[in-house]
């Protein structure tokens, strides 16, 4: 297993740059996710590292090792693809060894790294399968074990589940974490859905315009967002982002009729424009009459939880979570607190405010 | 609803939008017949009905003329119309069998058929072996991401657009005795080659020749297979440090079987079948040295002086069944390939 160092790394397709400097380290052994909207560079940063796209500027370390113009081949990377690139004419026993006949092993040795990751993955009774008579999700194991036979210095996963059903991504997700437990490989993993980045990661990445918003734990990005996109893009369902205005230091003005929350404003001068964000599950109910009053539009009931969007004035929508037997009907007013502890400041850049 | 089904389309598609008035008006006259005839002879049967007309005009253009070669063969004497000719039984396939060795097409009744059957035989083996390599190679080439591709794929399709009897005039203009070719060699101060009248020589042109007319049709085909196989594939197996000719041996190959086998029957049918090029070109000449079964067969049944419909029917017969196999055989190879 090795450690990756990106320095400066920067890709452009012409006059296009998709990739602006990424500055990263990944240390020996850890589970690192890629995660951003689409077209924000996840995948190219990903390929780059693989070899399989050549950087315009920076450089690529691996283990310490400068790899910027190794071929993909030399790097000793092992990758995942999105559609599993399983060899459609060969077996899953001969896909799995394919990688090790070309590092020239002995028969013995490849048939004992193929049985081992078989048994791993629980596809030693489809050894004989070809993909085309495997579900989905035997064919990202199967990918996963034309991978783990390699022993590579890193593996890479290029939105692995993305092809396959809820229920079975979830189920593999889970199969995944597990693997990485067991094999304590460098894994990097790239995903635009952030429940696959909350749960997998040791660290995630967060990327936006080819640009690196903030790299933290996930727990970090949840309670310590940078900014308003880190802010929007990890949670589910979304903080809500209330613009508004700092009528006194500690004291945010909302909406039209100006409803005073007490919130950590730093050195924001009175009158500044910020952005105050709470997470749906921080929003509390208020005494009727004290709180921002807010209109249901839209009950959503899970059984465990209810979601309720509504409006108040001068705002945009707002999402609460509430307990799932929450009696809250389409039509209703309730009025809702803002727990300080739980409140986000973001300046007019976007840029979170802290004390 | 219904309004906005009906209403008529306004998107600048003039030529559809001129169609759709006398279209509609087409639809709604068979509209009634149709659901008539439905009615009558039920739903499944209505499949019949669709299919008839091109059964009709595949029975009156493909399968009545088989059946009509098929009695030519199996009918004697000199007449044209069926009626007019005695039923011979097997006799005129007995003449084509008729041999003392089948290695010795000299000690044949019909030799010349032999003749031709040992050209074609020789033609099909040399030229569809080669063009099937040279098609491969230049479509793995043209699938590169070189210089002016697309001009090298437009040219190497051109010659297909050519009447084989162009192509046939063009190159004899470059290859005889005066042509383009020896005159480019005495210029170098070689000796004249007779290119056409050499019995090695003319046989080698008209495989160059046919190679050169044709392979930019199985290029294409081979091109269309190799675009059709998933780019991330290469990218698995550039992952996996794969040397390129096992890439090539183990990936590209093996997923571009099935249009490798389109290829190769597709060569032999129109190899065993080749006739207008080599007619032209040399004439089956220098003697029967380029002579080839369906030349023979034209020969037999109206160039020569006696005209032998049922020797030229029988012939066809034997090159027809002999056709069927060849596919036959190449059908279960590419069944086996894909079911392995």
């Amino acid at each position: 297993m090795a450690e990756l160092k990106l320095s400066g790394v920067r890709k452009a397709y012409g006059a296009t740059t998709v990739l602006h400097g990424i500055d990263l380290e990944v240390a020996d052994g850890e589970f690192v996710v890629f995660v951003g909207p689409s077209g924000c560079g996840k995948s190219t940063l990903l390929r780059s590292i693989a070899g399989l796209e050549e950087i315009t500027g920076g450089t690529i370390a691996i283990d310490g090792v400068d790899a910027t113009h190794l071929p993909a081949s030399e790097r000793g990377l092992a990758m995942v693809f999105q559609s599993y690139a399983l060899y459609p004419h060969m077996s899953v026993y001969a896909n799995m060894a394919f990688a090790l006949e070309n590092m020239g092993l002995q028969r013995a040795e490849i048939d004992r790294r193929v049985q081992r990751a078989a048994g791993m993955l629980r596809l030693t009774d489809y050894l004989d399968r070809k993909p085309k008579a495997l579900s989905g999700g035997q064919r990202q194991r199967v990918a996963i074990g034309r991978a783990i036979v390699r022993d590579p210095k890193i593996f890479l996963f290029d939105e692995p589940l993305s092809n396959l059903d809820a229920e079975l991504r979830v189920a593999t997700r889970k199969e995944l974490a597990a693997l990485h437990g067991e094999i304590g490989g460098t894994m990097i993993y790239v995903t635009h859905d952030q429940v696959e980045a909350m749960t997998l990661a040791d660290r995630i990445v967060v990327l936006q315009g080819g640009r690196i918003e903030q790299v933290g734990t996930p727990l970090d990005l949840y309670n310590r967002p940078d900014n308003l996109f880190v802010a929007g893009f990890i949670g589910s369902p979304r903080m809500n982002l209330l613009p508004g205005r700092v009528t006194e230091p500690g004291k945010v003005a909302l909406g039209e009729a100006g409803h005073e929350v007490a919130c950590e404003t730093g050195l924001l001068a009175s009158g500044a424009a910020v952005t105050l964000g709470i997470r749906p599950e921080h929003l509390a109910l208020a005494p009727e009459g004290r709180g921002l009053p807010l209109a249901i539009e839209l009950v959503e009931r899970l059984g465990g939880e209810s979601y309720l969007y509504g409006r108040s004035a001068g705002l945009p929508q707002i999402t609460l979570r509430l307990d799932g037997q929450s009696g809250h009907e389409r039509g209703s007013t309730v009025a809702l607190a803002f727990p300080q502890q739980s409140l986000h400041l973001f300046d007019e850049a976007g840029q979170s405010v802290r004390i | 609803m219904a309004a906005a089904e009906t209403k008529p389309r306004r998107d600048g598609a003039g030529g559809a939008g001129s169609l759709a008035a006398p279209l509609a008006l087409l639809m709604r006259l068979v509209d009634w017949p149709m659901r008539a005839l439905q009615r009558l002879i039920g739903e499944r049967r209505m499949a019949y009905v669709f299919i008839l007309p091109n059964l009709a005009f595949f029975s009156l253009f493909v399968f009545l003329p088989l059946l009509i070669n098929f009695v030519f063969s199996v009918t004697g004497g000199a007449g044209l119309f069926p009626s007019e000719r005695p039923f011979v039984g097997a006799q005129q396939y007995g003449y084509l069998f008729d041999c003392g060795s089948f290695l010795d097409p000299s000690s044949c009744r019909e030799d010349h058929f032999w003749r031709g059957v040992a050209n074609t035989a020789r033609f099909t083996i040399f030229q569809v072996t080669a063009m099937v390599l040279l098609s491969l190679l230049t479509a793995v080439v043209l699938n590169m991401k070189i210089r002016a591709r697309g001009f090298f794929r437009a040219v190497y399709f051109f010659p297909v657009l050519l009447s084989p009897v162009v192509v046939a005039l063009t190159w004899k203009w470059i290859l005889q005795r005066d042509g383009l070719l020896n005159a480019a060699i005495t210029s170098l101060g070689g000796e004249r080659i007779l290119f056409l009248v050499d019995p090695g020589w003319a046989m080698f042109w008209i495989v160059f020749v046919s190679i050169w007319a044709h392979m930019g049709f199985y290029t294409l085909i081979l091109l269309a297979g190799l675009q059709a196989i998933p780019a991330d594939l290469y990218e698995a197996a550039e992952m996996d440090a794969t040397p390129r000719w096992r890439v090539f041996w183990r990936i590209t190959l093996p997923l571009l079987w099935p249009n490798m086998i389109v290829v190769i029957v597709l060569a032999l049918i129109r190899g065993v079948q080749t006739f207008d090029e080599v007619f032209v070109l040399t004439g089956g000449g220098p003697g029967t040295a380029t002579l080839m079964i369906v030349h023979y067969i034209y020969e037999t049944a109206f160039a020569n002086q006696v005209q032998n419909f049922g020797l030229a029917a029988a012939a066809s017969v034997v090159l027809g069944v002999v056709l069927f196999a060849l596919t036959l055989a190449q059908l279960a190879a590419s069944r086996r390939k894909g079911a392995a």
